[in-house]
């Protein structure tokens, strides 16, 4: 079945792209040029899995940032990446001290932690490793900085008093010791540590910056960040660059090389070496070698100093890079990409400025780089800090045996910073773990919240997305005769989609899958001169819009239409600004009256079995068979197998803001990065046709003659809900389906109503319909940066059925999986559907933790300063490289935690089918994400801890709080919230 | 409210706001964000309807313009520094564009930099930029109008390093910094002459009349020095000429400072001290030479430059310059309602864009797909003309921005440094006999020197 094709091309991608790391590191001789530029490709390709995968902003799929490093174990991985990388690799000590603070870690997660690492003695019988890292930890060390420990003494009060927050014991064993006589014996007894050995210079830069102050990025970057702007530009300039058809290295040579140019200083001779490599005309793997040589860095090295330069511009390195991959990212101008050709460019430039500034290419292999500033007494001060938490005094640790002395320094350092905050992350996650899970056992154990019906008024089948959870929730809040479930967005139907709107087709798709079939949306045979008014219409005003746009810049229609016609600005500036709503309302009213949208059909059926469209490749449509596949793809995983409701509303999502370059980041994953409203609508239209249901039957799926099927659309920001074809619904069902709508929308104006809660700006207090209201002028408004909050709340996994999880109060955290293990004997919908989520849901909580623990080294920063440059990325500032990751504005309120999957089927049967899929394996066991079992019959939770050993869930310290409403829950409070139950029946029985 | 009262209190209002938020944060307060923005939101719209009523109320009594005379902020012998306003028909559509789209980006704003850490400092800046803005619109002399130019310099300069925390805003605002520093000495030395050579720098004192149609009384080849020095200066703030390579870096600021500054009011100041000036310019044969030459070539080269711009920004940083360099020619030839005109709706577009532009995926790919997926190619009109290897030579000035800053770079700023390097190396001796004459201490000028000679290359 396609659906099943699709996820092995899946794994298979995914696989592709680490498969180079295993087989890397031999160098051969290389006599003939052709080999040698093989392997030098082969180098290229290994140092480019170290740059940003990001694409073109216009398509954002979220992914582990360090995809490079997802062969290794998380912890090993965070701290090699933050090396490679400069990076953090969890958020900072004081984060997770302000957290324990706050209770948000508890002791006792600090010791269930340092409880399943090994334990050693250091002073027998009084101290073990276990409870040198508990005091290290809680009360926590005080942060010690070598340069500062001078002004400590003298002007602080490190020697007057010891540290206020010890313990009771501590406390009375230095009663009688002077925190002077502990520094001293600290400084005597403790050797200074010799500085670090110098380290060699990695690239040029370093060692330019040691010795000549000058930042050699500061003159290669800007020359090159303009080049590749105006190379990958997709239609911002008026005047594309010339020559791109040379490729990049042959257009620059030519038009960098002109002979009038003044070049910056250091580059002088800039024009007169592209201009050799011109005349020679070296292809780039040629200049590649022939500047690596120049620089004197020896073959063996080639790959590290490769990727060190690389990552002196990662940002617009990565982006050339992904459109080298795949050129059909590249949303208009698809002209040749080519990372090597970079490669040559920028050490060329390297080379020149090098040679310019230190008289020769090669002396900088020599020359030290600065070292980071090293202060002998920082190892003395955390020493005494220590002696201090574990209340050894200055005559205790002075007669301490030096082999325990040493045993003790050396312990202290083993617990450098970045380890505590492994521990504490390690402790941040076990809380989050039990905040989820004892709650929901707790929940599983109380009586069911009856649906209180024989037969469900609806079934409603959303998006697995954690933001439609509280949609989920209210619809069942506000009709509990309402089911609902959860599939991955694009609804089995990987499609290649052109609505009556769009110019060209695009794929509805995980990214990965390239989508087969053919599916265009026409207007109805009565309807065709309405599309053809709309469409006339459209291209008018897209080509005032365009000369608009255009006029105003250049320089004479410039003159005579901001002169005469630029006062008229005012009055749409004026309105988006002050009353964006208002705008966007009466912009729709004009749209409905001029531009009157016709009825419109999809074009999905193929009545024979290979015709496919001469140019694309793909199959028009899709036959009943093709159709069946999909529709049971679906319906089978969910277990919806039979006793279907009168309605089945299968609603895609999107999201619509302005002020927002990321906004794909907010639609659809699994329609990559786009509206998956036509997946559903298609969706719907298979699932009522009556050769699909009888295939169906054939399949186990008994969908009764009464059901009828409806897609429609969720909008994520402005919480619209829109359904289609409802003109081709048989007329009895017209009852039902008023009473839905009424439903979704009350449920969609309380999970608007829901969402405000968290928006500082909203404000306290608000009605639901201003609730409403408040986020759909967020959607509307030009300065927005927070038009919603994306992902950034997600956090758990649970993949199982609706009534596992029916009734509580999930906080928008939660992906929700509807998968039915009692229907699925042979584990294969749950390796569909794992094999689906994990990569999913895996990347996304991967990509908000890192760009939470650094926002600016993995994310992209604060959104304000951004400038989108060439339609394809954002930068900062006027010149600087293309920013990869989340905004600020987008984790400000994330808790970076790995995902935690809870799988409600059998341990054995989980892990057998984790076992079976390489990717997945490497997600699981490298534990970049975590794992519970919920057995379907028993209830028991199982929590996995690695190398296939389960650990049964304890204790039950997390209280379940029930309310009557969600409302009542959560009303007035801005901060995430503990899983909660919501039963209505408290408020009948009050 | 008299005409005349309603005047000073527009001008105040931004600057009480900015001495109140400037107070709270010195004392180590801190005001809620929702605070500020209503006081914000109430200001501007209490500054917008005063200004239509003052215009009203000047339409109504038939005044060509309202003096306000509020004595001399310090006397020195016979000069007094005065404090003195007016607003006319040249006044009323700068001060109107000031109020209202400072206005409108303040409100943006709230929405944009919600939660931002400097959203009290963004504001501060706001109204003192305002207040300062304010001030060069209805000074009433030249002195007075250096203050405002001052206060829009270094709010410009504050907000370009916004992001301090980042090296790159900091450099950037440092080089617009030192440009304006070269740009304002030419007004410095323009008040300073024009009271020493006619003793007289206020507006009643250059002309006579009321605006436009006044006449000017200065004369002579001192005139001329003194119209050249303005034309520099306004040239500095606009971006033009000598001084056309800063705008674009100016982008590095948040978007809507980028608004307000860049495309609305502060690069047309230059063009208003030009307005204000114009019949000494005019008297002049070598100063409207120079405007008319100054605006052709700017705008020729800035819209060469846009049109090779791939980002969002840059683009229209040139875009702007280009149509500078046209309005500077409308005054070079008297055409100064036109001037004025082109500026009002040039301030209107460019802020409305600037506003947009973090939107331009959205709004660009709208318009294309209602174009039908398929946009004429832009950018062979008159490039198609010419031969192609001119074409490359074009396209690569343009590339290269003019090559401005690496001509900049290399024969002003280079020996500058190097001669500061000179003189540095010289200190030491020159310390040592300055001591032993005075016999202070040496070791503070020791420090000093070591400080800088730190950052000089050890060769």
């Amino acid at each position: 079945m396609a659906w099943w094709h699709a996820l092995g091309l899946v794994v298979h991608y995914l696989m592709s792209t680490h498969a180079h790391n295993d087989s890397c590191g031999h160098s051969h001789a290389h006599d003939h040029p052709s080999d040698h530029h093989a392997h030098l490709r082969h180098l290229l390709e290994h140092a480019s899995h170290y740059l940003p995968a990001q694409g073109p902003i216009g398509v954002f799929i979220h992914h582990n940032t360090l995809h490079a490093f997802q062969h290794l174990p998380f912890e090993q991985a965070v701290v090699e990446a933050s090396q490679t990388f400069k990076t953090e690799p969890y958020l900072s000590e004081e984060a997770y001290q302000k957290e324990r603070r706050r209770g948000r870690i508890l002791d006792a997660d600090i010791d269930d932690t340092l409880n399943r690492e090994e334990d050693v003695e250091i002073i027998p019988g009084k101290l073990t490793r276990r409870q040198l890292r508990r005091v290290l930890l809680i009360p926590g060390v005080r942060r010690v900085n070598g340069r500062n420990i001078a002004w400590q003494i003298e002007e602080g009060e490190l020697l007057t008093a010891f540290r206020p927050d010890l313990d009771a014991t501590a406390a009375r064993a230095l009663a009688s010791d002077s925190p002077a006589a502990l520094w001293k014996v600290c400084t005597t007894r403790l050797q200074s540590e010799p500085p670090p050995p110098p380290k060699k210079p990695q690239r040029p830069r370093d060692a330019v910056l040691a010795v000549k102050d000058i930042d050699l990025d500061g003159i290669v970057n800007p020359p090159l960040i303009r080049l590749l702007g105006a190379y990958l530009d997709q239609g911002i300039a008026y005047w594309p660059m010339p020559l791109r058809e040379l490729g990049l290295l042959k257009a620059s040579r030519k038009i960098m090389a002109q002979s009038l140019s003044v070049y910056r200083a250091h580059l002088s001779r800039i024009g007169e070496e592209l201009r050799a490599q011109a005349a020679s005309d070296m292809s780039a793997e040629d200049t590649v070698t022939a500047m690596l040589k120049r620089l004197g860095v020896p073959e063996a090295e080639w790959e590290k100093f490769i990727i060190a330069e690389l990552l002196g511009l990662p940002g617009w390195a990565g982006l050339l890079r992904c459109l080298e991959v795949d050129p059909t990212l590249a949303p208009h101008d698809r002209v040749s990409f080519s990372l090597m050709e970079f490669l040559a460019l920028r050490l060329t430039y390297t080379v020149v400025a090098l040679e310019d500034i230190m008289g020769d290419a090669k002396s900088w292999r020599e020359i030290t780089p600065r070292a980071k500033p090293h202060d002998p007494l920082t190892h003395q001060a955390r020493l005494f800090d220590a002696a201090q938490l574990l209340g050894l005094s200055s005559t205790t640790l002075k007669e301490l045996p030096i082999s325990q002395f040493e045993k003790l320094c050396a312990e202290l350092e083993k617990c450098h910073e970045v380890e505590r905050r492994r521990l504490l992350h390690q402790a941040y996650e076990r809380r989050h773990e039990r905040q989820i899970l004892i709650p929901l056992a707790k929940h599983r154990a109380m009586p069911r919240l009856e649906t209180g019906t024989d037969r469900l008024a609806a079934q409603v089948i959303f998006c697995i997305d954690e933001r439609e959870e509280s949609l989920r929730r209210a619809l069942e809040e506000v009709d509990p005769a309402i089911e609902t479930y959860g599939a991955a967005g694009f609804f089995g139907c990987a499609i290649d989609y052109a609505g009556i709107d769009d110019a060209h087709g695009v794929s509805l798709c995980p990214v990965v899958v390239k989508p087969g079939h053919e599916v265009r949306e026409t207007p109805k045979q009565d309807e065709s001169h309405v599309d053809v008014k709309r469409q006339t219409l459209r291209r008018a005003w897209a080509k005032i819009m365009r000369n608009s746009s255009i006029s105003t810049r250049t320089l004479v229609r410039g003159s005579l239409s901001t002169a005469f016609l630029g006062f008229f600005s005012l009055f749409p500036l004026a309105l988006r600004v002050l009353r964006p709503l208002a705008y966007a309302r009466l912009m729709k009213r004009l749209n409905d009256i001029f531009l009157p949208e016709p009825r419109t059909e999809l074009t999905f059926m193929r009545d024979d079995d290979e015709s496919r469209n001469a140019t694309s490749g793909l199959m028009q449509g899709f036959s009943v068979q093709e159709m069946a596949d999909r529709v049971a793809s679906v319906l089978g995983p969910v277990g919806m197998h039979s006793a279907h409701a009168s309605l089945v509303i299968v609603l895609g999502h999107g999201s619509t803001s302005l002020n927002n370059p990321f906004v794909s980041a907010y639609c659809c994953g699994a329609c990559g990065g786009r509206s998956g409203a036509p997946n559903a609508r298609v969706f719907a239209l298979m699932a009522n046709n009556p050769a699909v249901r009888e295939r169906l039957r054939q399949k186990g799926i008994l969908i009764p003659e009464d059901t009828w099927f409806v897609g429609g659309y969720h909008d994520t920001c402005n919480d619209n809900i829109d359904l289609y074809d409802l003109d081709l619904m048989p007329e009895d069902h017209l009852a039902d389906l008023a009473n839905v709508r009424e439903s979704l929308n009350k449920a969609r104006a309380r999970s608007a109503h829901e969402r405000t809660r968290r928006f500082e700006l909203a404000g306290e207090g608000l009605s639901i319909e201003q609730g409403l209201h408040h986020v759909q002028e967020r959607s509307e408004h030009l300065g927005e940066p927070r038009p919603e909050y994306g992902h950034c709340t997600n956090a758990v996994a649970i993949v199982g059925r609706r009534e596992t999880t029916r009734g509580l109060f999930l906080d928008r955290r939660a992906f929700l999986i509807s998968y039915d293990a009692t229907k699925d004997l042979e584990n294969k919908a749950l390796a569909a559907v794992l094999g689906a989520v994990i990569p999913v849901c895996g990347g996304i909580s991967l990509e908000y933790y890192f760009s939470t623990v650094d926002n600016e080294g993995y994310g992209c920063g604060t959104k304000l300063p951004h400038n989108i440059t060439g339609l394809v990325g954002v930068m900062n500032g006027y010149q600087g490289d293309i920013r990869t990751g989340l905004p600020l504005q987008t984790v400000e309120i994330h808790e970076p935690v790995r995902i935690l999957f809870v799988v409600e089927t059998t341990p054995d049967r989980v892990l057998k089918t984790i076992h079976s899929s390489p990717l997945l394996t490497e997600f699981l066991e490298n534990r970049w994400i975590r794992l519970a079992a919920m057995d379907p019959d028993t209830s028991a939770i199982q929590i996995y801890r690695g190398n296939g050993k389960w650990e049964p869930l304890e204790g039950d310290e997390e209280p379940l709080p029930v309310a009557a409403s969600s409302i009542a829950y959560y009303s007035g409070k801005i901060e995430h919230l503990p899983v909660a139950r919501i039963d209505p029946k408290l408020n009948r029985a009050a | 409210m008299t005409p005349e009262t309603l005047l000073i209190t527009v001008v105040a209002i931004p600057g009480a706001l900015f001495l109140l938020l400037g107070l709270i944060w010195l004392i180590g307060g801190h005001l809620p964000e929702k605070t500020i923005a209503r006081l914000t939101k109430i200001a501007y719209v209490v500054m917008t309807l005063m200004v239509v009523v003052l215009g009203w109320k000047m339409w109504q009594k038939g005044a060509t313009s309202i003096h306000v005379n509020l004595g001399n902020w310090f006397t020195v012998a016979e000069y007094g520094f005065p404090l003195s306003f007016v607003v006319d028909h040249l006044s009323l559509p700068f001060v109107g564009i000031t109020v209202i789209l400072a206005g409108i980006v303040g409100s943006f704003s709230v929405r944009y930099l919600h939660r931002d850490p400097g959203f009290q400092r963004f504001f501060l800046l706001l109204h003192l930029f305002s207040f300062g803005a304010l001030v060069i619109f209805t000074a009433d002399s030249l002195d007075l109008l250096v203050g405002g130019w001052e206060i829009v310099g270094i709010t410009s300069v504050l907000l370009i390093g916004f992001f301090q925390y980042r090296s790159e805003p900091v450099r950037n605002a440092l080089r617009v910094f030192g440009t304006y520093r070269i740009a304002d000495l030419n007004i410095l030395i323009a008040v300073f002459l024009a009271h020493h050579w006619f003793g007289t720098a206020s507006w009643s004192g250059m002309f006579t009349g009321e605006w436009p149609g006044h006449i000017n009384n200065l004369n002579g080849s001192a005139a001329t020095v003194i119209a050249v020095l303005l034309v520099f200066a306004a040239s500095g703030k606009s971006a033009q000429g000598p001084f056309c390579g800063w705008l674009a870096r100016a982008m590095e600021g948040p978007t809507p400072s980028s608004a307000v500054f860049y495309g609305a009011i502060s690069v047309h100041a230059g063009a208003y001290l030009l307005l204000r000036v114009e019949p000494l310019i005019r008297s002049s044969a070598i100063a409207t030479g120079l405007v008319i030459f100054i605006g052709i070539t700017t705008a020729i080269l800035s819209t060469l430059i846009h049109r090779t711009c791939a980002d969002a920004k840059t683009s229209l940083a040139y875009a702007s310059q280009t149509q500078l360099g046209i309005i500077f020619v409308e005054i070079g030839f008297g055409w100064t309602t036109l001037a004025i005109i082109h500026i009002v709706g040039h301030a209107m577009v460019r802020t409305m864009q600037f506003l947009r532009s973090p939107s331009m995926l959205h709004d660009y790919h709208r318009v294309h797909a209602a174009a039908g997926g398929h946009f004429e190619p832009t950018g062979d009109h008159y490039e198609s003309l010419l031969p192609k290897s001119v074409q490359i030579m074009l396209y690569r000035i343009a590339l290269g921005r003019g090559f401005y800053d690496a001509l900049v770079d290399r024969f002003l700023i280079a020996p500058v440094v190097a001669f500061a390097r000179l003189l540095s190396l010289a200190e030491p001796g020159w310390v040592k006999v300055s001591t032993s004459a005075s016999s202070h201490p040496a070791e503070m000028p020791g420090a000093l020197t070591q400080m800088i000679t730190k950052s000089e290359p050890k060769a």
